[in-house]
């Protein structure tokens, strides 16, 4: 397998390793009001994949914030106990804002170095041209 | 016949190298945020090219080594690189992989541009004849 395709191949795995994430912020973003809603954090590794030793990047297992959940005033909420509260969630906008941004950066650095790559494999095919 | 001149075989050494490079750029982005993770490079294609310079750099003789390039020109093994770290223990920087593909893609760039003219001189020589 040529270089170029072992990078192609991490960027790819590093693009959709992003797009993952990004896709468990907007499910934190779009629940941050749903009662009891904990919010997913999700970590990456490092697979050593098969023969080349490419070290490709892989979304591990999602985990649950267990951080305590809001508790929010609202006796006339169907959900409110006989103090007048209930659980709200534990997602904090800002965090989940910041955390896209990066996954953005991220994703655009991945895509960039594919961009290079791609350019420099069609630079060597150009040779064949007279 | 090409194998043996000069020319060729190091702009293919040349470009060989670069891509190598970029493969590990692609590596350390694509780990930019994986806890733990410690960027890897490679030595510059000079350090490993010219004899005397790469003198001083360790060289494997065996399958087994773990450090050093072994024979061929503009071959190396990754070494990791020590720099500063994240507060998750990673080492990437991503403007660095940036300057180093970049670097790498020119690099390619030269080395593809000096085959090339190589080649249109020796078509240009036998076309003379």
């Amino acid at each position: 397998m040529s270089e170029f395709s072992k990078a192609l191949q991490v960027s790819s795995s590093g693009l959709n390793a992003q797009a993952t994430r990004l896709r468990h912020l907007s499910e934190n973003i779009s629940n941050a009001d749903t009662p009891g809603y904990r919010r997913k954090l999700v970590s990456f590794e490092t697979a050593f994949a098969n023969r080349d030793g490419v070290a490709e990047v892989s979304p591990g297992r999602v985990r649950l914030d267990r951080s305590e959940l809001e508790r929010i005033y609202d006796p006339s909420h169907p959900m409110a106990d006989e103090t007048g509260q209930y659980d709200g969630s534990n997602v904090d906008l800002l965090i989940e804002l910041a955390d896209a941004r990066e996954a953005q950066r991220s994703y655009e650095a991945n895509l960039k170095i594919f961009e290079q790559t791609r350019k420099m494999s069609s630079g060597l095919l150009e040779l064949l041209r007279r | 016949m090409f194998e043996t001149l000069d020319v060729f075989r190091i702009s293919s050494a040349m470009a060989k190298h670069a891509g190598q490079k970029q493969a590990l750029a692609a590596q350390n982005v694509a780990n930019a945020d994986t806890p733990g993770y410690v960027a890897r490079d490679i030595p510059d294609f000079k350090t490993l090219y010219l004899p005397e310079v790469a003198a001083s750099t360790q060289r494997s003789s065996r399958a087994k080594h773990l450090n050093g390039f072994s024979g061929t020109p503009g071959m190396a093994t990754p070494l990791e690189e020590k720099m500063g770290a994240a507060p998750n223990g990673n080492q990437v920087s991503l403007e660095q992989e940036m300057l180093k593909s970049v670097d790498a893609k020119r690099q390619h760039d030269r080395a593809l541009a000096i085959y090339k003219h190589a080649m249109t001189v020796l078509r240009s020589a036998s076309r003379s004849k």
